[in-house]
């Protein structure tokens, strides 16, 4: 066990992966000699050498289209976006190609695509997307997205020994900002399965990535002012959904509110609230909620960027009215 | 003679009269299935859409000739002749235009998307170009695990505009990759025609644009096909990186069965088929005595009788189960 | 000899129809397989379609020059031999299997306990659910009382109740409705009373039994006429600011904080602000001592149908208009559904009574005992007003202090009322919650 931020576990991850299989390898913008924009890669290249750690041209369509066709072949790679924002360029790659291959030609096509996701780091319309609902949208890909340190160490482990094309969201805003313990050696979590963060019996917060910090802190100031407990559960995995967690922790408490930091209208929520009234009305004892963030671009300015993404307060307000319904 | 029935062999540069005859019999093999694909198709028992690569035989059997059993294949939508000469059973061809729950895609694509991994064959998708940087992809595994494979891609004159042709050759070119690229200039991109595609007066200029050598050639020519692309491979094999091939036809069908390709000056057409490749290449060996009527007409029948044997095989065969339908979206 | 039929062909992806131009072959003629049987004109291509079968035409159902949808028979080949068999149906499918996702593992959905409830409370469904699982009816769901939303019943009332009902405790009564308007009158049972049968026989007397809560209202008003010399100041106030805030705001505000704005929270607030300025009012009398209270705890009379109940608000000096507004919101919400502690209804410095909300313009309330002096108020209506020299639609209240003239005198009692009328007339409508 070690105490490393979430970048270095995302990293610790990789770094294990391509010493225990030597068809695991990095291709990526800048991501050899320069170790990565955000130096997720740093030291790679230095030790697993050029070979295995390839500095790709400026093509997200190249370093996507030539992933599937590596692990067509029987390779893993490990493809990096530098932003998820800049997958749209190899969007068509990875809708057209990598999801369909399994389901046509009975293929595996085991690839995993990095994609630095989310705001509040003063990112812009371009440096701040949070694309993961239009993926999610796709059948034959998996997306996981992992809040804390030991999930995304154990997450990436998983995500590169699944035999299917898996979308790694990572969010910029914890890579350096939360610390946490992280089990040593071959500790995977399971892709599709969930994890409740925080117990309680009052209402619940169904969520993921940045918003599940968030949602522990709202949690924490509901318990000491207004004595509700509040059940928080982190997805960990977006497709599949873990909706046997989603169930059952709607059935502890009756109340969910569901927080994502991608927009409201088509976000993955949507579909959890539909799975929830399907599956769970007779355990509603009030209407399903979400916080999200609004349909806009992510903007730059600070005052705006503060207003159009969720936040604590925001998932504060929305719990208290809920437990008042 | 009876033609040769194992995939291609790496084979000598200058070949023998066997192999001759045998570009002859794949050439005729390619345009009598799609023949009988576009029979099919106008008897509403294949569905969807029918292309044929009528006028590309030489192009699509030529290249194809020139690789070895270790090599890699991704080719085009009017290409049938390279899969044939690859050892792509008819049976499979028709199961695949059919649709059958037999077919290399267990029925969840048509015409020529599957992939077939014993013959190395990665058919295309709709989006035209996208298998580019897949090629690529396999290109730099092979070189990675030092397999000495090589990658012979297909694309059309309209597909060398998308978007993934230029971000896929550029990095097989940056990466010296084991990658030969052949772009089919059949005139047209469906109803568009070259002077509407691009401004580029040779498409293997853009070759130089990314650093490697590109070459024009006569695409009715078997032989130069042959030659050509033999060259490349060998120099891909040999580490020095892609080579652009423009391979120059016509395309002597509409787009698809759907298309009626009125708005190609007939003219064109008479030109063109007085370069028939398979006509051209008939003279030839004819002229070399390697081809006679007899020879010419046993390889008919026995064209005839396969092809024949494939579609009856394909048409009683059944459609996958519709309970099959949710199954396989992911690898266990 | 088998039948073949031949069918119009879809000549690409978005054909629906094709048109015959021509039979090469009439019926009766043999045909090869692959021979040209006919030509067709689709908007996209015109084909010849070679024969399907070898045989014979036996049939030409569609003639030239008709147009058919796709894959409608058009013609029928008998063939000498068994002829190429048409493709074979698929297997028998087995039923589609559900794809991985959700297990249908859901609650059975919530069927109503009975009838629709007649008050026109909502009941979640997981409270359905447990009303019918514990076999209680539509009749008690009605009575269960709830603390939710609009005195919604929630799953901790439910489960309250049931924890209640299983320990045998009595719960009260809850009225079958939460009624907008207070209930008229209060109502009493018959008595018992043979000692005055005589002096009011039936059926010209009813005689009714007074409840005990009845009882002791009367002994308090009795007591507090007695104890304190009564005098009254009537003011008019212009309540159009108030008025136009509360319009403003009520909507958003029942958004933010979950219940509706009021009138009350607003007078509350601005008579303790006068109180603050004249704390001689906040005070009772214990012979020759006058207590004065350092803390403002302000009693709001509250028509329930089983009397008259004052619930306090404690320490209103320290809130603000919110904090007010929870709180009265709070209090009406626990004396409607009958969950008051004792503690609520004792402890109070000063009382409103708004019997403006039965159309009295004017009253003259009784002092609430130990009190000194307690505010009435009166309907708002729109009156034509002179304001400035000009003349104005505004709306108008009259509020009557009653107070003990024991220790408050008229200058006093005037000059109180006044500072509420001026702070509820210069309230800030730029106000925001």
């Amino acid at each position: 066990m070690a105490v490393m931020s979430y970048i270095e576990a995302i990293a610790r991850g990789m770094w294990e992966e391509m010493e225990r299989d030597p068809s695991v390898f990095l291709i990526g913008e800048d991501i050899g000699a320069y170790g990565g924009a955000f130096k997720a890669t740093r030291g790679f290249f230095e030790h697993f050498g050029g070979e295995r750690v390839i500095d790709s041209p400026l093509s997200e369509a190249a370093i996507i289209g030539a992933s599937a066709g590596a692990a067509l072949v029987g390779m893993r790679p490990i493809a990096e976006m530098q932003f998820a924002d800049f997958v749209t360029c190899g969007f068509n790659q990875i809708v057209t190609n990598a999801a369909k291959m399994h389901y046509r030609w009975h293929l595996p096509v085991p690839m995993v695509v990095r994609l630095p996701s989310g705001g509040y780091i003063h990112g812009g319309p371009y440096h701040s997307a949070s694309n993961e609902a239009w993926f999610f949208h796709v059948p034959g890909l998996k997306i996981v997205a992992p809040s804390t340190p030991s999930d995304a160490k154990g997450l990436m482990k998983a995500a590169v020994r699944d035999d299917n094309p898996v979308l790694y969201f990572e969010f910029k805003y914890l890579y350096r900002r939360i610390k946490g313990d992280v089990p040593d050696g071959d500790v995977l979590i399971p892709i599709g399965k969930g994890e409740v963060k925080r117990e309680g019996s009052d209402i619940t917060v169904i969520t993921y990535g940045s918003a599940v910090h968030f949602a522990l802190e709202a949690a924490g100031i509901l318990a000491k002012e207004d004595g509700i407990e509040t059940r928080v559960v982190d997805l960990r995995t977006l497709l599949p959904l873990d909706t046997e967690l989603i169930i059952d922790s709607v059935r502890a408490t009756g109340r969910v509110l569901i927080v994502h930091e991608a927009a409201l209208t088509g976000g993955i929520g949507g579909e959890i609230g539909a799975l929830i009234a399907e599956h769970a009305f007779g355990s509603l004892d009030a209407p399903i909620r979400r916080i999200a963030a609004l349909d806009t671009p992510v903007p730059f300015a600070p005052t705006l960027e503060e207003e159009v993404l969720p936040g604590t307060g925001k998932i504060v307000k929305a719990l208290r009215d809920l437990s008042r319904f | 003679m009876p033609p040769s029935q194992t995939p291609a062999k790496t084979k000598r540069s200058v070949l023998s009269n066997a192999e001759r005859l045998e570009l002859y019999y794949y050439m005729r093999l390619a345009r009598e299935c799609d023949n009988a694909v576009l029979r099919l198709y106008r008897q509403g028992k294949v569905a969807g859409g029918a292309y044929t690569g009528a006028g590309n035989e030489a192009t699509a059997v030529g290249s194809a000739y020139a690789l070895g059993e270790q090599d890699y294949l991704f080719p085009m939508h009017r290409d049938l002749g390279a899969h044939l000469v690859r050892g792509q059973s008819l049976r499979n061809i028709f199961l695949q235009q059919l649709g059958r729950g037999e077919s290399l895609t267990r029925g969840r694509d048509g015409t020529g998307h599957y992939a077939d991994p014993s013959l190395r064959i990665y058919g295309n998708v709709s989006h035209l170009a996208s298998m580019i940087p897949v090629a690529a992809g396999v290109a730099l595994a092979s070189k990675m695990r030092k397999e000495n494979s090589v990658v012979m891609n297909y694309i059309g004159d309209g597909g060398s505009n998308v978007g993934d042709f230029h971000e896929g050759l550029n990095m097989a070119a940056v990466m010296n990759l084991p990658f030969v690229l052949i772009i089919e200039n059949n005139q047209f991109a469906y109803s568009t025609p070259n002077s509407r595609q691009f401004a580029a007066q040779k498409l293997s200029d853009r070759g130089a644009g990314y650093g490697i050598p590109g070459v024009t050639i006569d695409g009715t020519n078997v032989l130069l096909v042959y030659e050509t692309c033999r060259k490349a491979v060998d120099r891909a094999r040999n580490g020095g990186g892609p080579t652009l091939v423009e391979t120059v036809t016509m395309r002597m069908q509409g787009h698809s069965a759907a298309d009626d390709a009125s708005y190609v000056p007939p003219a064109m057409i008479e030109e063109w088929k007085k370069k028939d490749p398979i006509e051209r290449w008939e003279r030839t060996l004819t002229a070399d005595r390697v081809l006679n009527e007899q020879i010419s007409g046993q390889i008919g029948e026995k064209i005839h009788a396969a092809i024949e044997d494939a579609v009856a095989f394909a048409l009683a065969s059944p459609y996958p189960p519709a309970g099959e339908a949710a199954e396989g979206v992911y690898a266990p | 000899m088998a039948r073949i039929d031949v069918v119009m062909p879809q000549m690409g992806e978005s054909i629906t129809e094709g048109t015959i131009v021509k039979w090469h072959k009439k019926v009766g003629d043999r045909v090869r397989l692959d021979e040209t049987l006919l030509e067709i004109s689709t908007d996209k291509v015109d084909s010849e379609i070679p024969s399907p079968a070898e045989g014979v035409l036996s049939e030409i159902l569609v003639g030239e020059q008709k147009t058919v949808p796709v894959q409608t028979v058009i013609a029928t080949i008998e063939t000498d031999g068994k002829g190429t068999a048409p493709s074979p149906p698929p297997a028998d499918a087995p039923p589609v299997a559900s794809v991985a996702a959700a297990t249908a593992r859901g609650a059975s959905p919530a069927s109503p306990a009975a009838a629709a409830p007649s008050s026109g409370r909502f009941y979640s469904p997981l409270v359905l659910n447990v009303a019918r699982e514990e076999g209680i009816g539509m009749d008690e769901l009605e009575r269960i009382p709830g603390t939710g939303e609009g005195g919604r019943v929630s799953k901790k009332d439910m489960m309250a109740y049931l924890a209640a009902k299983r320990s045998g405790a009595v719960l009260p009564a809850r009225p079958a409705a939460v009624p907008a308007a207070p209930p008229a009158g209060i109502t009493m049972k018959p008595a018992d009373a043979p000692e005055l049968r005589a002096k009011y026989p039936a059926p010209e007397h009813e005689i009714l039994q007074m409840s005990n809560v009845l009882q002791k209202m009367a002994h308090h008003l009795v007591q507090s006429v007695h104890t304190s010399p009564h005098a009254s100041a009537v003011h008019e106030v212009d309540m159009t600011p108030i008025v136009r805030h509360r319009d403003a705001h009520a909507a958003e505000f029942d958004r933010s904080q979950g219940f509706k704005l009021t009138f009350t929270p607003y007078i509350v607030e601005a008579v303790v602000k006068a109180i603050k300025k004249y704390p001689l009012i906040n005070s009772s009398v214990e012979g020759d001592k006058i207590i004065k209270k350092n803390f403002i705890n302000i009693g709001l009379a509250v028509a329930s149908d089983s009397g008259l109940l004052v619930p306090v608000i404690k320490h209103a000096e320290g809130m603000n208009f919110l904090g007010i507004a929870r709180a009265v919101n709070d209090l009406v919400t626990r004396t409607r559904s009958k969950r008051l502690l004792p503690d609520d209804v004792q402890g109070g410095t000063f009382t409103i009574s708004n019997y403006g909300v039965f159309g009295t313009l004017i009253g003259t309330p009784i002092i609430n005992q130990p009190q000194v002096a307690i505010l009435g108020t009166g309907a708002i209506r729109k009156l034509a007003t002179v304001i400035d020299e000009g003349l104005a639609i505004r709306s108008m209240a009259y509020f009557t202090l009653s107070f003990d003239h024991r220790i408050v005198d008229g200058a006093l009692g005037g000059m109180f009322l006044d500072e509420i009328v001026r702070t509820l007339q210069r309230f800030d409508t730029g106000l925001r919650f």
